[in-house]
C-alpha cells in the first residue's frame, strides 16, 4: 500500500516541477499530476499510441534521452500543429480532438499539455520582470532577486549567443539610437541578448573536425533552430541544450527521492473540507485518467494549482470553491504584434557579411530590446509553416490585397494571399522578424470564465475573453513603430506588418492575482492549504518581459513558504 | 495558394497536394464535447462550406461579387463560382460579420464568435498545411498522426530555402554579453 503524498501539484509545466523539486529537497512527499503525455520516459515508449506500462514514474533511471530524441522529431507539423501536434493542448492520443477552449474571435492560444507543459515549445527566454512593474506588486523586487538567482543557476540561464540574425538586430538597434544594456535588472531602455535557458554552444561547434552528428550528442546548443519543436540535442536527457522543465526541474525533483510524476491525469476538481477553525481547506483532488476515463480521489495535506492561466481558474470555478470576483479576471497577454523586414543580398553582405539571414538558424529568439514603460521587442525566427501562419495568415486588419495601406510605414499589412504570399515566402531566407510585446494593462473585463453551454469530459469548458485597453493599444503602436525603425535602420527594403489579433495567446498571465485571489505567499485567501504556482498568480504583466522566469522564481518562493507553514 | 514544382506531378498547386483535405481534417477534428454518456466530435468542415456558399450568395446578390459562368471546382456551389479576389472578399465579409448571421448553418447561426474563429482558421490552416512538412507525408498524409511516414522532402521547403530538420549550424559569432553568477553581467 502506498503512502498518500503530502502535497499534490496540479500541472507539470513551468511552475509545478519547481515546487516539486523544492519540496522534495526538504523531504516532503509530492505527487505531480499532469494532463498530457511524457516524452523521454521509458515507461511510455509510445506515449501517443497507448497508455504505457505504468501510471506514474519516480525513478530518474526511467528518463531516456534517446527516446526523447526519437519522439521530438523537430518537424513543425508533427510537433506544433494546434490540432494534432505532439505539443498541443490535448490528450496524449492524437486521434482525439484537442481539449476545447471557446475563444469567440480570431484566436490562437498556444499551450502544451505534457510533462514540461508549455516549456516544451517555449523559446526558453528567461528575463526577469522589470523592477518598475514589480513595484506595483504586494511584494518587492528585492525579495524576488534571490529566487531569480536560484532559478537562473538551476536551469541554468545564460545570455544567448550571437548568430547572423542577432548581428543584424544589434546593428539595427544601434543605428536606431539604442545602446547595449548590460544587466539582468532592467531599469532603462536598451538592447541585449536574451537571458535564456539554453546551454551555450559547445566549444567545438565551429571546428569541422567534429561532425554535426557528434556535436548533437555533446553538451551545448548546436544552433539548430528547433527551440519551438522541443530540441532534443545533448548527451543525455538531463543535459539537453534547451531547458524545458522536462529536462531540468523534473529530473532534479525525481532525484530527491520524494517526488512522483503521473502523466495522462486530468484534475477535474479540488476537494475541500472545513477544519476545526471553521475555515475551508484543500484536502485533495478528483482526477480522470485520459486514456481510460477512470476517476479517482487522491488526498494530501496541501494542493498546489499550477495548471496554467486558463485551467487554474477553470478548475477553481468547476470545483465550486468560494466566490471571488477576481478568479479568472485580470487576464493579460502582452498584446503582441510582428513586423517582418526583407533585405537584399548586397545590404546583408555589407552589414553582416552573409547573403542571407536564414532566420531558422540559432536560438529562435536570441536578442531583445527592453523598453520599460512600453514593453519589449524580440527577434523571432520560426520554421516556414509557423512563420507563414503567424506572420502572413493571422491578422486583425484582414487581407493586404483588399485595402490600401494608409500608412507609409509598412509596404504590406495583414494577411497575404496568392502571389503576394508566394513572394513573401520566397524571401524567407532574407528576412528578420521582430515581435512587439506590450506591457499589457490589467483589466477586470478580460477573463477566463466557464462556458454556460458547453462541457467536455472534464466539466464546463473555459471561455476566454480579451480586449486590450486603450493604453495597451497605444503602447503596442509605439513599440511596433520602434521595431519598424530598427528594421529600416538595419537596411530592410520592405517591411510587412502582421497586425496580430488581440486573441493571440503566448504569455497568458494574472487570472488568479496576488493580492486579490492569493496572498503574498500564493496561498488562496479563501481556501487554506491551496496554492497557485503558475503565471496566473502574477499581479500584472511584468512590464512586458516573458513570464516564465518570474513564475519559476515565485514557485521557488511559494514552495519555501508552504513548507514552513504546514510542514 | 501559390504553386510549386514537385513529386505529385509538376507543376503542383496547393490543390494538388490536397491542402483543402488538411483544412477539412483540421476543422473536423477541432472540437469535441460531452453530452451525458456521449462524447461527440463536432465536424465543422461541412457547415463551414455551406457558410462560405451562403455568404458568397449574399455578396453576389448585393453586387459586391461577380460569378464566373461555371464553377472553378467540380461540384462546387456559389463560393466556387467566384474569382480569388471575390473569395477573399467573402471571407473578409464573414470575419467582419457583414453578412446575415441568421441564415448561416448551425453552429454558425447567430454565433459571431464561431464565425470569426473558423473564418480566420481557414487562413491559418491553409498556410500551415502548405508550408509545414505535412505534404511530405505523401500517401500517408491523411493517416492519423502517429501512422504517417515521411516520403520525400517538401518542395515548399526547398522553394523557401529551409533545409528541414537540422542537427545544427556552424553560425556561432560569439557572445555580446556573459552572465557572471553574482547576478551582474559583463
Amino acid at each position: 500500500m502506498k503512502t498518500d503524498p503530502a502535497v499534490i501539484v496540479i500541472g507539470a509545466g513551468a511552475g509545478g516541477p519547481v515546487v516539486a523539486k523544492e519540496l522534495g529537497e526538504l523531504g516532503i512527499r509530492v505527487l505531480v499530476l499532469e494532463a498530457g503525455p511524457w516524452y523521454g520516459n521509458k515507461k511510455w515508449p509510445e506515449p501517443n499510441e497507448n497508455c504505457g506500462m505504468a501510471k506514474e514514474s519516480s525513478d530518474p533511471g526511467d528518463l531516456d534521452g534517446t527516446l526523447y530524441r526519437r519522439q521530438l522529431t523537430r518537424l513543425e507539423n508533427d510537433m506544433d500543429d494546434p490540432v494534432t501536434g505532439k505539443f498541443r493542448w490535448g490528450a496524449a492520443d492524437r486521434r482525439r480532438t484537442p481539449w476545447y477552449r471557446n475563444i469567440p474571435d480570431r484566436a490562437l492560444l498556444w499551450q502544451s499539455a505534457g510533462i514540461g507543459g508549455s516549456t516544451l515549445h517555449y523559446y526558453a527566454n528567461s528575463p526577469r520582470a522589470f523592477p518598475e512593474a514589480i513595484a506595483e506588486w504586494p511584494i518587492s523586487y528585492d525579495e524576488l532577486i534571490p529566487y531569480y538567482e536560484k532559478v537562473e543557476a538551476t536551469l541554468p540561464v545564460e545570455f544567448a549567443p550571437t548568430t547572423t540574425k542577432e548581428t543584424l538586430f544589434y546593428f539595427g538597434a544601434e543605428k536606431a539610437g539604442f545602446s547595449v544594456n548590460r544587466t539582468l535588472d532592467v531599469t532603462s531602455i536598451g538592447y541585449r541578448p536574451q537571458p535564456n535557458a539554453i546551454l551555450p554552444p559547445n566549444e567545438h561547434l565551429m571546428d569541422p573536425n567534429y561532425s554535426m552528428e557528434e556535436l548533437s550528442h555533446m553538451e551545448g546548443c548546436t544552433l539548430s533552430g528547433h527551440c519551438g519543436q522541443g530540441c532534443p540535442y545533448g548527451p543525455s536527457l538531463e543535459k539537453m541544450a534547451k531547458r524545458p522543465t522536462t529536462v531540468s526541474y523534473v529530473p532534479l525533483a525525481m532525484k530527491t527521492g520524494y517526488v512522483t510524476f503521473r502523466p495522462n491525469t486530468f484534475v477535474t476538481k479540488v476537494l475541500t473540507a472545513y477544519n476545526a477553525g471553521g475555515n475551508q481547506q484543500a484536502t485533495g483532488v478528483q482526477i480522470r485518467d485520459t486514456w481510460t476515463g477512470e476517476m479517482e480521489e487522491l488526498r494530501a495535506k496541501a494542493v498546489v494549482m499550477a495548471a496554467g492561466c486558463v485551467e487554474t481558474p477553470r478548475l477553481w470555478l468547476n470545483s465550486d470553491l468560494p466566490y471571488n470576483p477576481w478568479v479568472g479576471r485580470g487576464l493579460t497577454n502582452h498584446y503582441m504584434d510582428m513586423v517582418t523586414g526583407t533585405f537584399d543580398e548586397d545590404t546583408l553582405m555589407a552589414t553582416v557579411g552573409s547573403r542571407t539571414t536564414n532566420p531558422f538558424i540559432g536560438h529562435t529568439s536570441g536578442s531583445r530590446l527592453d523598453y520599460p514603460g512600453l514593453g519589449m521587442i524580440e527577434n523571432i525566427g520560426e520554421s516556414p509553416g509557423l512563420s507563414a501562419q503567424q506572420l502572413f495568415g493571422f491578422s486583425q486588419s484582414g487581407y493586404n490585397r483588399l485595402h490600401h495601406s494608409d500608412s507609409g510605414l509598412w509596404e504590406q499589412r495583414g494577411r497575404l494571399v496568392g502571389s503576394e504570399l508566394e513572394k513573401a515566402m520566397e524571401d524567407y531566407s532574407r528576412t528578420l522578424t521582430l515581435s512587439a510585446i506590450t506591457d499589457d494593462e490589467v483589466k477586470f473585463h478580460n477573463r477566463v470564465e466557464l462556458d454556460p453551454h458547453i462541457k467536455d469530459e472534464h466539466g464546463a469548458v473555459p471561455r476566454v475573453h480579451y480586449e486590450p485597453s486603450k493604453k495597451s493599444k497605444k503602447r503596442r503602436e509605439q513599440l511596433i513603430k520602434i521595431a519598424t525603425d530598427i528594421l529600416r535602420q538595419a537596411g530592410a527594403k520592405k517591411v510587412h506588418r502582421t497586425d496580430l489579433p488581440a486573441n493571440y495567446y503566448i504569455h497568458l498571465q494574472s487570472t488568479m492575482r496576488m493580492g486579490y485571489v492569493v496572498d503574498t505567499s500564493c496561498e488562496a485567501y479563501q481556501v487554506e492549504r491551496l496554492y497557485v504556482a503558475d503565471n496566473s498568480a502574477d499581479y500584472n504583466a511584468l512590464g512586458g518581459p516573458n513570464p516564465t522566469a518570474t513564475t519559476q522564481a515565485l514557485a521557488t518562493r511559494t514552495a519555501e513558504m508552504l513548507a514552513s507553514k504546514y510542514f | 495558394m501559390p504553386s510549386v514544382q514537385h513529386g505529385y506531378g509538376s507543376p503542383f498547386s496547393a490543390h494538388d497536394i490536397g491542402v483543402h483535405e488538411y483544412v477539412i481534417n483540421a476543422l473536423n477534428n477541432n472540437i469535441s464535447i460531452q453530452q451525458q454518456l456521449h462524447h461527440y466530435v463536432i465536424p465543422l468542415a461541412y457547415p463551414t462550406a455551406i457558410m462560405l456558399d451562403v455568404a458568397a450568395t449574399q455578396l453576389v446578390n448585393a453586387h459586391q461579387a461577380q460569378t464566373y459562368p461555371q464553377s472553378l471546382f467540380p461540384g462546387g456551389r456559389m463560393f466556387s463560382y467566384l474569382s480569388r479576389t471575390d473569395r477573399i472578399r467573402t471571407l473578409s465579409a464573414l470575419e467582419n460579420l457583414a453578412v446575415d448571421l441568421y441564415v448561416l448553418p448551425s453552429p454558425f447561426q447567430n454565433n459571431a464568435g464561431m464565425v470569426k474563429f473558423v473564418t480566420d482558421a481557414l487562413n491559418r490552416f491553409s498556410m500551415f498545411g502548405f508550408y509545414s512538412e505535412w505534404p511530405m507525408y505523401g500517401s500517408t498524409r491523411f493517416f492519423p498522426p502517429d501512422d504517417r511516414r515521411l516520403e520525400f522532402f517538401p518542395l515548399t521547403w526547398q522553394q523557401v530555402g529551409y533545409p528541414g530538420v537540422s542537427l545544427g549550424y556552424r553560425d556561432f559569432r560569439g557572445f555580446l554579453l556573459k552572465i557572471w553568477r553574482n547576478g551582474d553581467s559583463e
